[in-house]
């Protein structure tokens, strides 16, 4: 996926590595660079994607789908620090997360919610690889296929809810 | 007496079925619906019902509310009966545990989805009844308190609605349907926003007023377009619903609450 070529209201279909991530793991990848600990994780030129998976079954690694971003907005300077090159996740973001996407030029996608059912059938595996305690908020490397994704604030900063939407 | 594994097994079903099977209503709005992921929204309501896969990762929390009728015998404590359930169907199915036990320091996770949440109400003869809402956090995140003025007319009740609505729609998932408490404590305000979510959407406020500002307060929420996922396309509330309860002269509570599109929501009837 090349990020510089994602215009806000694109459709596309994904293929490829996730690093799966929310509230809690941020938090903790926070504290650990205040301490000037190592991460347990390189994140250079990986997609995160913010969601927490329930559990698996025999066929299938579970339902997953994405949860609200804008509360992650506090911590996508740090992710883009750390060579974060897009976020996947639902709904409308800050005008801080949208500022940072225009001067890092990264990309903000969304992924269906309410559909985790349907998005676990495209999963091909899924592993934790850090904070395992923290359950579904462990960090998880995901491999997926044709995953259905929306561009919703592309590298120039045009924010899909903003051009989509007349506010009145 | 009713027992106790009677009301597990009804309030279990319902509880997996909640989980799983999308309303019929909403599935026939969705059905009408083209735009952003229609296909993966459609595709997803037939997977869950057919391998039993919860209709969304978050499985929430399950909010009961109970009316216990005074004639009305039990072998132990409702709420701790309605825990057994939920932690057996969390825990017997792939199912998501979202509850952490510190809600600040720790924050560990309870492994089971207990404790419910649960709201006993006493009421007159010999029938309990449970109503309850599965609820994620994102549509739980958007619930407001609203302390009006006493001499508040109905319009800034709508515009403070509406305006709440703008601007947290889109971080939730659209459509919504809306609970409004009006009256009451700041608590009671909340708490009958809530219970409104339980309604049917159909079903209005019995007296006109209130019918007529749930009308109102839905059609000045679909002007706004924000639509399924916030993108534009389509409905962006399903149904407003108004519980009113009296107040001091000198407040005005409005509580508002809303839940997501697939509006998990369940409905048990026990004669005692």
């Amino acid at each position: 996926m090349k990020v510089e070529d994602l215009c806000a209201g694109d459709e596309l279909i994904y293929c490829g590595e996730l690093i799966i991530m929310r509230d809690a793991a941020q938090k903790r990848l926070c504290e650990a660079l205040d301490k000037g600990n190592v991460l347990p994780v390189s994140l250079k030129d990986k997609v995160i994607f913010y969601a927490g998976s329930a559990k698996p079954t025999e066929g299938s690694f579970g339902d997953i789908g994405p949860t609200t971003s804008a509360r992650m907005d506090p911590f996508l300077e740090m992710l883009y620090r750390l060579g974060v090159k897009a976020t996947i996740g639902k709904g409308k973001r800050g005008r801080l997360a949208v500022d940072l996407c225009r001067e890092y030029r990264r990309a903000y996608l969304l992924a269906p919610s309410g559909a985790a059912a349907a998005l676990a059938e495209r999963v091909v595996s899924l592993e934790p690889i850090a904070y395992e305690d923290l359950g579904t908020e462990a960090i998880f490397l995901a491999e997926v296929k044709e995953f259905p994704l929306y561009v919703a604030i592309d590298v120039s900063g045009s924010n899909v809810f903003d051009l989509h939407i007349d506010r009145g | 007496m009713i027992r106790s594994e009677v009301i597990a097994e009804r309030v279990e079903r319902a509880l997996i079925k909640a989980n799983t099977e999308m309303n019929p209503e909403i599935l026939s709005l969705l059905e009408s619906y083209e735009g952003p992921f229609s296909d993966t929204l459609k595709e997803n309501a037939s997977i869950a019902r057919k391998t039993g896969l919860p209709i969304c990762q978050d499985t929430g929390f399950v909010e009961f509310f109970i009316f216990l009728g005074n004639e009305v015998r039990l072998e132990e404590p409702v709420d701790r009966i309605l825990d057994s359930v939920v932690r057996k169907v969390y825990s017997e199915r792939p199912y998501r545990y979202s509850m952490v036990r510190d809600p600040l320091f720790e924050r560990e996770n309870t492994g089971d989805n207990t404790p419910s949440i649960c709201h006993i109400s006493p009421v007159i003869g010999r029938t309990l009844e449970i109503r309850f809402l599965v609820k994620g956090g994102g549509s739980e995140n958007l619930s407001r308190l609203f302390m009006l003025s006493p001499t508040a007319t109905p319009d800034e009740i709508a515009e403070t609605i509406v305006n709440s609505i703008r601007e947290g729609v889109a971080r939730g998932c659209p459509p919504l349907k809306i609970g409004i408490g009006i009256g009451g404590s700041s608590e009671k305000a909340m708490l009958l926003a809530k219970f409104a979510l339980t309604r049917e959407f159909g079903e209005r406020n019995e007296r006109d007023s209130y019918a007529a500002l749930e009308e109102r307060i839905l059609r000045e929420v679909n002007d706004l377009k924000f639509g399924y996922q916030g993108l534009g396309k389509g409905i962006t509330a399903y149904s407003v619903h108004i519980e009113t309860f009296p107040t001091h002269i000198a407040v005005l509570p409005v509580g508002l609450a809303v839940d997501c599109y697939i509006s998990r929501r369940g409905r048990v009837t026990i004669e005692g």
